[in-house]
């Protein structure tokens, strides 16, 4: 065969190049293992009483490890580690004494005593008082930047050195609850402007080292009261997700936490560590007609939807909506229906739960006057079936549920439009149009929150009396125990709530399954039901891990 | 390129000459090469006969234009149909009926793909056009407007060449509050500068050439001159800048997409296509990047070739350049 110079030396560029692409190309694949692997039955750092962990960048508190901000006690709670709390949960959610050795509640709920252990240090040597705690509860009252909700609380008084007197302005037992992660900093040492980088407590572990963006190193506190921690070291790095991944199969750390997409890529020497949620995904429905504004702090947003302010709309899509098909296709497998903010907690309500029947979501709309238009869509005198959801675009999960969500809906005649958008776009409509969103603490205080008539996120401003007063007398019980049934007729009492066959406010799709891949030979001890944040939830009990 | 240009149509023309002969000689060399002869290999040798230069280009100038029509048209017929998902069909690598594979969504990236390519393909119409009639408006003016008006407006964009042209999209298209318009209006006035400096020279020749000098001193009207003389030799100039401009516009739109600043994540556009894929890579799927990124350069280059060549129609004296 002939060959022309112009042809041979094209031959010849072309020939090159796919091999120096080839090898790229494998040069990077085979990068991602590595042949050192580490000593099984200890972290990757070689020591047994260590742990690597890795949480989303998300995680890292941006102000610090002050419980006066977010640590903790914020949007996201969890064990404040650092800090020691009056009381703590249990994996049942039953209340634990930590610092507290009894407490009790005055008959008119207001008043709360307790009464704390005397054997409590701060790591710099000060024994830590009743007054500390009221230092603390006050401070964060009057902190306007804290995240944790202790409006109910007037005043905490230190009646004596280990007596501390908490004065409500309504009853509010829900209060132990938040007290559960309330860290108490103390009022000697406490600056707001350095104590976040220098925390000062008398929990399990002291702060060793914080490299902002990068990791933080907690290590045993030796003066610590309670029994001392297994894991010696705790070092936290924050990553992507797919650096997360990546993490993992270079064995660089030994939890790297992960979500459904990477699920079926377990790396060598790891197992998936599946953790149970309360992180609900639900969408709020307004449920007035358009018009007016609501205040939400000091911002007036639009309230109200002329189509979702439809009872039999709102019961219908409760009933219509498949949500296995939905954790299938969404997060594959790797979570739970979810019907209400709480489910599987003391206060959940059996009511809350609905069966998938779309045709009985398709009689209560006949019966509902909703008839089939031209276009398929469902017409009520002269309102279609169609509405707006927003979710927040950079979160992949809630993308493809509410994807999911409008496919379903489109099958009942319920045209969804979905829109992405960042949190300063989805705030001011969160009245007025329905949005997807991301919810659940282990504290019945989400419930209050979201279906209060008076609650900070009542979104879909159903405000029902009888769901009010249920919430109240809940609210005023002297034992918490004794208030988990007020809280389920809150939901549903046989007659009114906020379950699918009362008000229908929200509906609830999945609990979404916290995952991790964590080396084999890691012990983690039992975990309570995760709430809403994929981060620190997962350390509560670190002390108690093993390898 | 001159060179190369000036051989390629002495070899056209030693075709059209010598094809005979050329027969007569490779019919010779077979006939040698049939009695046992070894033959040299031949490293010299005339291309396959092909077009003309001329006809070549405006080939390429073609069907470049009829294939970015095409996917343009597609993409739009397309739209509704790339808003639709099947979350059953989600992570699906390529295959016979999702040939480009399917995303996290159960999106068909295939169909996606051309969706977003026609998306941006309309984003870069709409600001290539703006751009370019600002860039022309403001290129005249500058010429023939006198010294302040000449000042002012090259002073203008001196300063918008000097911005950072990245980070000047991102706070128009910001500011407007991103979505479709943002986007569009940010690609859209920012892409006038160059254009306008070359639109501004070519004026100013043209304003000193004798025939416009010859023209005002038969008593033509300014407006006259504008039009029947400055117009027609600044066009060619325009066209291909306003061409040239897509390619750029078309870059600018994904990668503000992809930064997050522009369309929203459930429009199919490629800077979306692409910043999602970015999360997927690392558990291997490979196709969400890939063929989208390859389309997109596909389309550039195309646009590219489609200005370049008509560069060369329509301005001939350059073209040898």
């Amino acid at each position: 065969m002939d060959l022309s110079r112009r042809n041979f030396i094209k031959l010849g560029g072309a020939g090159a190049a796919t091999v120096a692409f080839g090898g790229l190309l494998s040069s990077i694949l085979s990068g991602c293992s590595t042949d050192s692997a580490p000593a099984e039955g200890a972290s990757v750092t070689g020591n047994s009483n260590e742990v690597v962990i890795s949480m989303p960048t998300t995680s890292e508190p941006a102000s610090g490890f002050d419980p006066f901000f977010t640590w903790g006690c914020g949007e996201h709670v969890h064990e404040p580690l650092i800090q020691s709390t009056l009381i703590t949960t249990d994996t049942d959610l039953n209340f634990v004494n930590d610092l507290a050795t009894s407490y009790e509640c005055s008959p008119d709920g207001l008043t709360w005593t307790f009464t704390l252990r005397n054997d409590a240090y701060f790591t710099d040597g000060e024994q830590l008082s009743a007054s500390d705690v009221a230092f603390t509860l006050n401070g964060i009252n009057n902190s306007p930047s804290a995240q944790a909700d202790l409006s109910m609380v007037d005043e905490a008084v230190a009646l004596d050195e280990t007596t501390v007197e908490i004065r409500l302005n309504k009853p509010f037992n829900a209060l132990l609850y938040t007290l559960a992660v309330v860290g108490i900093v103390p009022e000697h040492a406490y600056d707001s402007a350095t104590y976040g980088a220098q925390p000062i407590g008398s929990g399990r572990y002291v702060l060793e080292q914080w490299d902002q963006g990068q990791q933080v190193i907690f290590k045993a506190n030796p003066d610590y009261y309670g029994q001392a921690p297994t894991m010696e070291r705790v070092i936290v790095v924050f990553m992507e997700e797919d650096a997360s991944l990546a993490a993992a199969n270079s064995q660089e750390v030994d939890v790297a936490y992960t979500a459904a997409t990477f699920a079926s890529s377990v790396p060598e020497h790891y197992e998936l560590f599946v953790c149970d949620s309360v992180d609900s995904r639900g969408i709020s429905f307004p449920c007035v007609p358009a018009g007016g504004t609501k205040a939400d702090g000091e911002n007036e947003y639009p309230l109200g939807n002329n189509v979702t302010s439809d009872l039999t709309l709102r019961r219908a899509m409760n009933y219509a909506v498949d949500r296995e098909t939905m954790i299938n296709n969404v997060l594959s497998g790797y979570g739970s229906p979810a019907y209400s903010v709480s489910d599987g907690t003391p206060w959940a309500s059996e009511d809350m739960i609905v069966q998938t029947d779309a045709e009985y979501a398709r009689g209560l709309l006949e019966q509902g006057g909703w008839i089939a238009g031209e276009d398929g869509v469902l017409v009520k005198d002269g309102t279609r079936a169609q509405f707006d959801l927003y979710y927040s675009s950079n979160d992949s999960v809630r993308q493809a549920l509410a994807t999911e969500f409008s496919n379903q809906m489109a099958q009942l005649g319920i045209e969804v439009t979905i829109h992405g958008g960042g949190w300063d776009d989805l705030y001011p409509r969160e009245f007025a149009d329905p949005l997807l969103w991301g919810w659940g603490s282990n504290s019945p205080t989400e419930m209050y929150n979201l279906i209060y008539s008076a609650g900070v996120g009542n979104y879909s401003t159903y405000e029902n009396a009888t769901v009010d007063s249920h919430i109240d007398a809940a609210l005023a019980m002297t034992h918490v125990e004794d208030s988990y049934d007020q809280w389920k007729r809150a939901q549903w009492d046989g007659t009114e709530g906020v379950a699918p066959q009362g008000g229908a406010s929200w509906v609830w799709l999945v609990n979404v399954d916290h995952l991790y891949f964590k080396r084999s030979g890691l012990s983690i001890a039992e975990q309570k039901p995760h709430p809403h944040g994929h981060g620190w939830s997962l350390v509560n009990n670190v002390d108690a891990w093993s390898w | 390129m001159s060179r190369k240009h000036l051989f390629a149509n002495e070899e056209s023309a030693l075709h059209e000459g010598n094809d005979a002969s050329l027969q007569a000689a490779s019919v010779q060399a077979a006939t040698l090469s049939a009695q046992g002869f070894e033959l040299p290999t031949v490293f010299h040798r005339p291309a396959v006969r092909r077009f003309n230069n001329r006809r070549q280009t405006k080939l390429i100038c073609l069907v470049s234009a009829a294939i970015l029509v095409a996917i343009a048209l597609i993409g739009v017929l397309l739209m509704p149909v790339a808003m639709e998902s099947d979350l059953s069909q989600a992570r699906q690598a390529p295959s016979f009926e999702h040939p480009f594979g399917t995303d996290n969504l159960g999106h068909d990236m295939l169909i996606r793909t051309v969706a977003g390519l026609s998306t941006s393909i309309g984003i870069g119409l709409f600001a290539a056009l703006v751009s370019s009639i600002i860039a022309l408006i403001l290129g005249t003016v500058a010429a023939l407007g006198g010294k302040k008006a000449d000042a002012c407006i090259t002073w203008l964009t001196d300063l918008m060449l000097g911005i950072p042209h990245i980070v000047f999209l991102l706070l128009i298209s910001y500011a407007l509050g991103k979505g479709f318009w943002g986007v569009a209006l940010g690609v859209a006035f920012t892409h006038w500068p160059s254009l306008c400096r070359v639109i501004r020279a070519e004026v100013l020749q043209v304003k000193q050439s004798s025939y416009v000098a010859v023209a005002r001193s038969l008593g033509r009207s300014p407006l006259y001159i504008a039009l029947h003389h400055v117009l027609p030799a600044v066009l060619p100039q325009y066209l291909v800048g306003l061409i040239l401009m897509f390619p750029h516009a078309i870059l600018h739109e994904a990668a503000i997409t992809f930064l997050g600043f522009g369309l929203p994540p459930e429009q199919p556009a490629i800077g979306i296509i692409l910043s999602e894929s970015m999360s997927y890579l690392s558990v291997g799927m490979w196709w969400l990047a890939v063929f989208p990124g390859l389309a997109l350069l596909l389309v550039v280059l195309l646009f590219d070739r489609a200005g370049q060549g008509l560069r060369r129609l329509l301005d001939p004296a350059r073209a040898q350049e």
